[in-house]
């Protein structure tokens, strides 16, 4: 599976530098996908501007995760990483219904950010193990993503435990972007 | 006072931009439409049909014609995912609706999922294209026939039309897309789409 991906994804963005933003919510998951991607290291950056950002080379796409939420004075640090972002991938822990609202809130607002513009969007619902995960239908509902018109989205049901969903996700992404992305 | 006739200016040189939907049930080939419409219209190359995986979500192609610019947004068709149709309707001009023409079957199910689509008072004039996809196969019913199979009532107060397509080898693209183009400009609906754009333009100014 991982060679699969590796195929994918190498012919994709040619030499050209890319960077794909992996964000959400803190203990949605993300890390965890990167582990399970197995494209390479993961490396955690010392947070000397204040947040910690974990970065994954992968020939010329670097994978870039942080968590929304939470302090806003560090905010506009953010922005160091916006440049030349082809997609957003979302991740959601699907079975934390109680901070949902939140997890829309931050989506919709970095959504809005003037560089990140023509990023396509890929969410992850993700945690489908665990009971009382919401499916995607209701997560679509849930983080309003009816809203989003001017940019091609997708979601996908994941369970980054078991390895389920990411790579139909990533399927989704790599030809979106062949086809001319957003 | 510059604004005012750059704003005239802008408008003047401007194309006109239309949205159009893509609707319809899950394996109705939506999204093999609309990447037959990228390659006809624009210079990106759209995806082969092996390519194409079923739509959670939104896939968008923008294609210009002479005066025109389009839109289309291409909507999953899966029946959990239907209910998102709905919060496109408000801004869309016209609605592309797509039928598998080779799966009598599924006819229904297409029916009862195309009616509850007309109903919607956000879609209230807009143009109605139905699809009769897949002629290539050689089992397709042709556009006729799926206007009987589907009996409509109530489009009167619409414009619509039915054509027979392919969207795996091109059949009837053209066609759909001169349908379109030319309802579209004269339907009252986009005149109300335009006029609550201006408002809402002014008024957030």
């Amino acid at each position: 599976m991982g060679l699969v991906f590796t195929r994918l994804f190498s012919s994709l963005f040619g030499n050209k530098e890319a960077r794909i933003l992996v964000l959400g919510l803190d203990n949605a998951g993300k890390t965890t996908i990167l582990y399970r991607l197995q494209m390479g290291e993961v490396v955690s950056t010392i947070p000397t501007i204040g947040f910690n950002v974990e970065t994954v080379q992968y020939n010329n796409i670097k994978f870039q995760v942080w968590d929304l939420g939470g302090q806003t004075s560090i905010r506009p640090y953010w922005r160091c990483y916006f440049p030349n972002t082809q997609a957003i991938i979302y991740v959601v822990d699907s079975s934390d219904t109680e901070r949902l609202v939140i997890a829309k809130e931050e989506f919709h607002a970095i959504l809005e950010e003037e560089e990140l513009k023509g990023a396509v969007v890929l969410i992850f619902a993700n945690k489908q193990d665990l009971p009382g995960a919401l499916d995607d239908a209701a997560v679509t509902e849930s983080l309003e993503l009816h809203k989003i018109k001017n940019r091609q989205w997708s979601i996908f049901k994941t369970s980054a435990i078991k390895g389920e969903g990411l790579f139909e996700g990533l399927d989704w992404l790599s030809n979106t972007l062949k086809s001319g992305g957003g | 006072m510059f604004s005012l006739f750059y704003g005239l200016w802008k408008y003047l040189v401007s194309k006109t931009e239309f949205h159009v939907l893509i609707l319809g049930i899950d394996k109705a080939g939506k999204t093999t439409l609309l990447e037959k419409l990228k390659t006809q219209y624009s210079s990106l190359e759209g995806l082969p049909p092996d390519r194409i995986v079923p739509t959670v979500g939104l896939n968008i192609g923008r294609i210009e014609t002479s005066n025109t610019k389009l839109v289309f947004w291409d909507l999953g068709g899966q029946s959990g995912l239907r209910s998102i149709w709905e919060k496109y309707y408000e801004e869309a001009h016209a609605v592309i609706f797509v039928v598998d023409a080779s799966c009598p079957s599924r006819f229904e199910d297409s029916k009862s999922a195309l009616e509850k689509v007309l109903r919607h008072e956000d879609l209230q004039g807009a143009p109605l294209l139905i699809l009769a996809n897949k002629q290539d196969l050689a089992d397709a019913v042709s556009a006729e026939e799926l206007a009987q199979y589907l009996d409509l009532k109530k489009l009167d107060e619409r414009a619509y039309t039915f054509e027979a397509v392919s969207g795996y080898d091109g059949t009837g693209i053209t066609e759909t897309v001169n349908w379109l183009v030319d309802v579209m400009e004269r339907s009252k609906r986009t005149e109300m789409l335009r006029v609550r754009a201006g408002v809402a333009n002014s008024s957030g100014a």
